[in-house]
């Protein structure tokens, strides 16, 4: 019954995918590493959550833990970078990703 | 033989300014069916116009991959909806000085939206407000964004300022009359309460004194006996008489929810594929769709 009446309010419902983008995930990138932020849009950093790192055919690179702080390096000489990176974070009830092409670890390189 | 040679040679040269113009033409990318229609009638020839999401795909949901992200970063114009359509905008990056959001003017007209409650992390239970982002099923606030994105591309030369200009009084005189088509075909639809699986509708129901209830159905597909029972639910909590769908169900979904009581019409809410129809044809033809469907819903 109570699900029935959130289906009938007047103000309609978001898409599923809006619960997913609650999990905000942002990635920055040098030479060197690539550093993965995680919070949530209550702006409390996310501190369980498996964070995946995919190459350009979409191929598990590698997966690592997030730390307490929401945040987590990844060195770029660690991973398949050439065909840019995808970052996938995903605490069990929500995930997110951050694309990260090639041009942009070029263009952060100086080059 | 040589004069064989002249003629290919010929050929090859008047053929080549055009084949260079069609490389220097500048790219403009969108993340939508609408906003891609609106930059063709505003840009003309001038420029390539592409959305780059498939046809099968929501444009809501879609996730890029790298190589799509690489292109979008390299094209000279990135039209974007607002609203909060197409999350993916906000998992990139994106070079500023080349997007435009195509409704920032018109935020004061945005819906406000509310998810259905659910829980995570520490917070307990509560909902996510949100933004209704179908903005061109009202044909005047698609109006507001051609005119958004007529003065991006004046701005940055992508087209003559004069071209544009008169492109855009065109369209925008288009825009009215499909609204005002629209206001006439539904005004006998404004007392039936409707449901839409999904919620797809604010902005066409505001627009034009619709009463639009909305589950959160997939797109096409044979609902269970779960979403059975909510639709039925709604229906005894709001006397809805028509049933709208976003896409083709299958036969059986129609059988099932006619038993229900309510009248089926498919509605495309025109965020991706069309079909190959314009969107002044899919969108009247939709329009016409849910008119006779109140046409048929007895006592009206």
């Amino acid at each position: 019954m109570i699900r029935a009446f959130a289906l009938a309010a007047v103000v309609t419902a978001a898409p599923i995918g809006a619960a997913a983008h609650q999990l905000i995930v942002f990635a920055s990138v040098d030479c060197e590493t690539v550093l993965v932020e995680a919070k949530f849009s209550n702006g409390n950093p996310v501190q369980l959550a498996d964070v995946r790192v995919l190459d350009g055919d979409n191929v598990l690179q590698t997966t690592l833990d997030i730390g307490e702080d929401g945040t987590v390096e990844i060195p770029l000489d660690s991973v398949d970078h050439s065909g840019g990176l995808v970052i996938e974070v995903d605490t069990g009830n929500h995930d997110n990703y951050w694309i990260v092409t090639p041009e942009d670890i070029a263009r952060n390189c100086g080059s | 033989m040589a004069r064989f040679h002249k003629t290919i040679l010929a050929g090859c040269l008047m053929l080549m300014p055009l084949g260079a113009a069609a490389q220097e033409r500048p790219v403009v990318v969108t993340v939508n069916y609408p906003l891609k229609f609106l930059a063709e009638q505003l840009l003309g020839d001038a420029a390539e116009v592409v959305f780059p999401v498939p046809e099968d795909v929501d444009p809501s949901f879609w996730r890029p991959s790298i190589s799509d992200i690489s292109m979008i970063q390299s094209a000279d114009l990135i039209l974007l909806n607002g609203a909060g359509f197409a999350t993916w905008v906000d998992r990139v990056s994106l070079p500023r000085a080349r997007i435009v959001n195509t409704s920032a003017a018109i935020e004061g007209s945005f819906i406000a939206t509310q998810s259905i409650t659910h829980s995570h992390g520490d917070g307990g239970e509560h909902s996510h407000e949100g933004t209704a982002s179908y903005l061109w099923l009202d044909p005047t606030l698609a109006a507001a964004q051609a005119e958004a994105i007529a003065g991006a591309v004046a701005t940055r030369g992508l087209a003559p300022a004069d071209d544009v200009e008169a492109r855009l009084e065109s369209l925008r005189a288009e825009l009215m009359e499909l609204d005002a088509e629209a206001r006439d075909a539904l005004a006998p639809a404004q007392g039936i309460a409707m449901i839409a699986t999904h919620p797809r509708y604010q902005y066409l129901a505001r627009a034009y004194g619709l009463s639009v209830a909305s589950l959160e159905w997939d797109a096409g597909a044979m609902p269970g006996d779960e979403d059975l029972a909510d639709l039925e639910a709604l229906i005894e909590d709001t006397g809805a008489r028509i049933l709208i769908w976003e896409s083709e169900p299958p036969a059986a979904a129609i059988d099932a929810t006619n038993a229900l009581g309510v009248e089926s019409t498919i509605f495309n809410p025109l965020s991706g594929a069309t079909a190959g129809a314009s969107f002044f044809e899919a969108f009247s033809g939709a329009v016409s769709d849910l008119a006779d469907a109140a046409s048929r819903v007895p006592g009206n």
